[in-house]
């Protein structure tokens, strides 16, 4: 009597247990910027991808077309090199045998990945990386969830200070290639909204003193100061500005705002201050938006950057839909991705070729010490706000 | 650039602060690099470990950097201290040729320096950090003065006062000019050989952790900002002089002019390009450096 | 030397095993095989260090990506060595007169301010960042890197047995001595100079075609100038098949810990770095010629 009993428990315990791994999980691959150059903004985007995995897994698995099936990331450290980036695709296609991909972080190593998945006919959603590079090479497989691609950013700056009244203009940029790529566009665009550029000069990566550029800007006096800039100079320039006394009402710096220090070491200078950003936590269209941000603060112990993060957590929404109706056939997968739109949190994603049209080229500004879409008009949850005068 | 936008306080005032940064990381290389012949690449790292000590200390405990910035430098000369014992006192008794003994000790700081990094960024994560502290702005004559900045200015200018009396009058700072000017001469006369390297270490290190500390007021915290301190800190070194560490400062201050200034007769972008042009320059026709004309402190 | 055959053999036929992967491996393989030899030439044999050897593979990477297009690959590969070896010429002269720890700072900054350089040309021409369309087959790229990496091995292991390496070595072991000897020192020197930057630039063309993205500061990185140096003290600096043991075993650490534990792997590298400094000085070749001797007396 014993022996059956434990024999129908052990039976028990084992089609429990099997029933709950009999699905073998599905490998989501990627590589990222852990050591080198790019290394210290690619953390935000490793979060949101480990997050958005744990949200799945916690909540029975991937669902492959009615299955459930836990999802497994593999990833590897391209070292912020490009061409290791392309080796690491390859590994993650031929030897690691991923079911999925989502692409890199940043244009180059997108870029030099655009070749390996398009060879294995691989379709590939990446988050972080936008250049009008991208569209060039014309690749069937690579899907890029970035609303900041620098054309379309240029004209959303133009567009703003048309719409605002604003009649010169300022223009400060890194010397990196995104940036470059931005002024590019933007400069002509400026110059076709009416808008007189005053000043247009470049500055160099490791940069520790803007004085002599900030007095030249305070001379000119434009009404908007556009600061093309990466986190470093970002906060030089929000130190700097304020100590020559720069008080035009519009200022805006492209990277560095939406990150979770800026508000920390700059405090309440931190108002006014324009940069990228689509996203808000509390916005009611966008149901996915509150539960990410509070899931990201409680595991991660500081808020979400309002670009990278969101991105990266974006490309995985979409694989994550893309997989729900098409399961895990590339060629099912490709057409989904190209055809069909996405609910992310961010609202809709729908891609035209390589890009997302869906997602609107927004900017937001700082007000109250929170983050707040100014623009465009139909996703704003605040109006823009001329920048205070510097305060001592 | 107009004539009284060149001859402004305010742009002055940066031109000092800058220089005034410069001079803090690169103090302690000369002392280093002077007394041994030592390449310190770890130098930056240092810098890192003291920023990461004062923003912690802060963010945790309300404490100022200026008073973390003691605590960062003790600490990071006893890392000195204990890589001075543990590797280069070996080193450097041994009879290696001196070219030999310079190339492998780059190699030694270099090893140092990744496993320190990379450390870091295990322990910290990679992301940036920083905070407000003594952000409000001070007036005067028409210039506007962060407070933080100025107090780095004037931290700068103490310490670089103090290491200078310390060489100049100080018994234990005269030894270690006299090894810095003729290191054979020195030791026949007798100067504690070893008790001078430690000496060294300790204090070009510990300054290190100071100069990071105190800097972690200005910019941002993360395991990477390390190599561009120790950059700037050599190209210092090697503008000033070798072990010349009167010139070093001097050098530190006119990197922070030339910096500042040079935008205004070039565009910004040609900035870096001057900076590096004018480092290579000097390493080919004088390496000696350029404040080696003549007297040393 | 047969191993050294052998290896090259057996590389040869990676792509014959049709996974791709191991044939990006074996690339990555060939081209750090190639530069560290080259650098070997150089900075082994005279004992004059080059911490910016990055700067030639730049240089090659530069011409590559403009050159792409017009003209076909092996002619691309040709002119950027020609380029980068006319770069060494130029330079060489009055670089190779300065001596130990600021002949390393020089070569630093040289490959800095080269990278500055082209930042700002970039910049002015109102270029953001070139990309190659259309590059060649993985398997052609990987032909090519071999045949550099075999190249620059042959270079190495036949001028270190010849007078010539007979002659940068007496120059590292004491440069006046030679020179009184009558060595002409200056013009070995720049002849190891220009020699060792010829196959990085070809080098850096053909992994622009790799790349496909053109961008100064990924070009001109000086990580690339560390690892050179990491693997040749590692794998052992002063015989031909040094660098391929370096390469080849760091491959081999890199494959078990970057993938997932990239700090991790960066800590273990940066502390072999400091224990083969210290306690291997001739790295892993010296070992094994040492446990040969012993097991043969």
């Amino acid at each position: 009597m014993r022996k059956l009993w434990l024999a129908a428990l052990s039976l028990a315990v084992v089609t429990a247990d099997a029933s709950s791994q009999s699905a073998a999980p599905v490998k989501v691959g990627f590589s990222i910027a852990r050591t080198g150059i790019f290394a210290a903004g690619t953390q935000t985007s490793l979060n949101s991808y480990e997050l958005w995995a744990e949200r799945v897994n916690a909540g029975g698995g991937l669902d492959v077309k009615g299955t459930k099936r836990p999802v497994q990331l593999v990833w590897h450290d391209d070292q912020s090199n490009a061409s290791k980036a392309a080796q690491i695709y390859e590994k993650l296609i031929t030897s690691d045998k991923v079911d999925l991909l989502i692409g890199p972080w940043g244009s180059p190593a997108s870029l030099a990945i655009a070749g390996v998945v398009e060879r294995h006919q691989f379709p590939t959603v990446v988050g972080a990386a936008s250049s009008v590079k991208l569209r060039e090479i014309k690749a069937g497989n690579i899907f890029f969830t970035s609303m900041v691609f620098p054309d379309k950013l240029a004209q959303t700056l133009a567009d703003i200070l048309k719409a605002n009244g604003y009649k010169s203009a300022a223009v400060l940029t890194v010397q990196v290639p995104y940036t470059l790529e931005i002024k590019s566009f933007l400069v002509p665009n400026l110059k076709k909204a009416g808008i007189d550029v005053k000043v247009d000069e470049g500055y160099p990566p490791m940069v520790r003193d803007m004085t002599a550029l900030l007095l030249r800007v305070k001379e000119a006096a434009p009404d908007a100061v556009i600061v093309l800039s990466f986190p470093a100079d970002t906060a030089i320039y929000m130190n700097q500005a304020r100590e020559t006394g720069i008080n035009a009402p519009f200022q805006f710096n492209l990277i560095g705002p939406t990150r979770e220090w800026f508000p920390k070491q700059f405090g309440a200078h931190a108002n006014g201050m324009v940069t990228i950003g689509s996203w808000h936590p509390n916005k009611a269209e966008w149901p996915k938006a509150k539960p990410f941000y509070d899931a990201y603060t409680k595991k991660f112990n500081e808020k979400p950057d309002y670009s990278d993060a969101i991105l990266g957590y974006m490309a995985c929404e979409v694989l994550e839909e893309a997989v729900r109706i098409a399961g895990l056939d590339k060629n099912a997968l490709r057409k989904t991705l190209a055809s069909a739109t996405f609910d992310t949190l961010t609202g809709p994603v729908k891609f035209q070729g390589v890009e997302n049209v869906a997602t609107p080229t927004g900017l937001s500004q700082y007000q109250n010490g929170q983050l707040e879409i100014v623009w465009p008009p139909n996703i704003a949850t605040a109006k823009l706000i001329r920048k205070g005068a510097a305060k001592p | 650039m107009k004539l009284e936008l060149l001859l402004s306080g305010q742009l002055f005032f940066s031109a000092l602060v800058t220089g005034a940064v410069y001079v803090l990381i690169g103090l302690g290389l000369n002392l280093v690099f002077g007394t041994m012949r030592l390449l310190n690449i770890a130098h930056g790292e240092m810098a890192m470990i003291g920023a990461y000590l004062a923003y912690w200390l802060f963010a945790l405990w309300g404490v100022s950097p200026l008073v973390s910035m003691l605590l960062a430098a003790a600490v990071t000369a006893a890392f000195g201290a204990a890589v001075y014992k543990g590797i280069f006192r070996g080193l450097l008794a041994s009879n290696m040729t001196l070219v030999r003994l310079e190339a492998n000790s780059l190699l030694v700081f270099l090893g140092i320096a990744i496993i320190l990094q990379n450390a870091a960024i295990l322990i910290f994560t990679g992301s940036p950090r920083a905070y407000q502290y003594m952000d409000t702005m001070l007036h005067v004559g028409g210039v506007a003065l962060t407070q933080n900045r100025l107090i780095v200015l004037l931290v700068a200018a103490v310490i670089g006062v103090l290491i200078t009396l310390f060489l100049r009058f100080n018994i234990y700072g005269l030894a270690i000019n006299a090894f810095i000017q003729n290191r054979q001469a020195a030791m026949m006369m007798g100067v504690n050989v070893d008790k001078i390297q430690l000496m060294a270490f300790c204090v070009g290190f510990g300054s290190a952790g100071l100069a990071g500390a105190l800097l972690s007021m200005l910019e941002q915290v993360s395991p990477y900002m390390g190599f561009s301190f120790t950059i700037i800190a050599f190209v210092m070194v090697i503008l000033g002089g070798l072990g010349n560490v009167f010139g070093g400062m001097v050098a530190g201050l006119l990197l922070g002019i030339l910096e500042t200034y040079g935008v205004a007769f070039t565009s910004p972008s040609f900035q870096l390009v001057l900076i590096y042009g004018v480092f290579v320059l000097v390493l080919v026709f004088r390496p000696e450096g350029l404040a080696s004309m003549g007297r040393r402190l | 030397m047969g191993l050294v055959a052998a290896l090259f053999a057996a590389m040869a036929f990676v792509p014959a095993l049709g996974n791709e992967y191991l044939r990006s491996v074996a690339l990555s393989l060939a081209m750090w095989i190639a530069l560290t030899e080259s650098w070997l030439l150089l900075s082994g044999l005279t004992g004059y260090l080059s911490l910016g050897h990055a700067v030639f593979y730049g240089i090659g990477a530069y011409v590559g990506v403009l050159l792409w297009g017009h003209v076909p690959l092996w002619l691309a590969v040709i002119i950027g060595g020609a380029v980068g070896g006319a770069s060494a010429l130029l330079v060489g002269f009055p670089v190779l007169r300065v001596r130990g720890p600021y002949f390393v700072m020089l070569t630093f900054g040289l490959a800095e301010l080269v990278k500055y350089l082209v930042t700002w040309i970039e910049a002015g021409l109102g270029q953001y960042g070139r990309i190659v369309v259309g590059p060649p087959s993985l398997n052609t790229l990987f032909y090519f890197m071999l045949a550099l990496a075999i190249a620059a091995t042959c270079l190495t292991h036949v001028v270190s047995r010849s007078r010539v390496g007979y002659a940068l070595r007496a120059i590292r072991e004491n440069e006046e001595a030679a020179e009184t000897a009558g060595v002409p020192v200056v013009y070995f020197k720049v002849f190891a100079f220009v020699a060792s930057a010829i196959i990085p630039s070809m080098a850096g063309v053909v992994m622009m075609m790799r790349t496909t993205f053109f961008e100064p500061a990924a070009a001109f990185d000086p990580v690339v100038s560390f690892t050179i140096i990491t693997m040749a003290m590692i794998g052992g600096r002063d015989n031909a098949s040094g660098p391929l043991v370096g390469a080849i075993f760091l491959a081999i650490v890199s494959e078990l810990l970057w993938a997932n534990w990239p700090q991790v792997y960066m800590i273990v590298l940066g502390a072999l770095l400091v224990s083969f400094v210290l306690f291997a000085r001739d790295g892993l070749v010296g070992l094994l010629l040492q446990k040969r001797k012993a097991s043969a007396t």
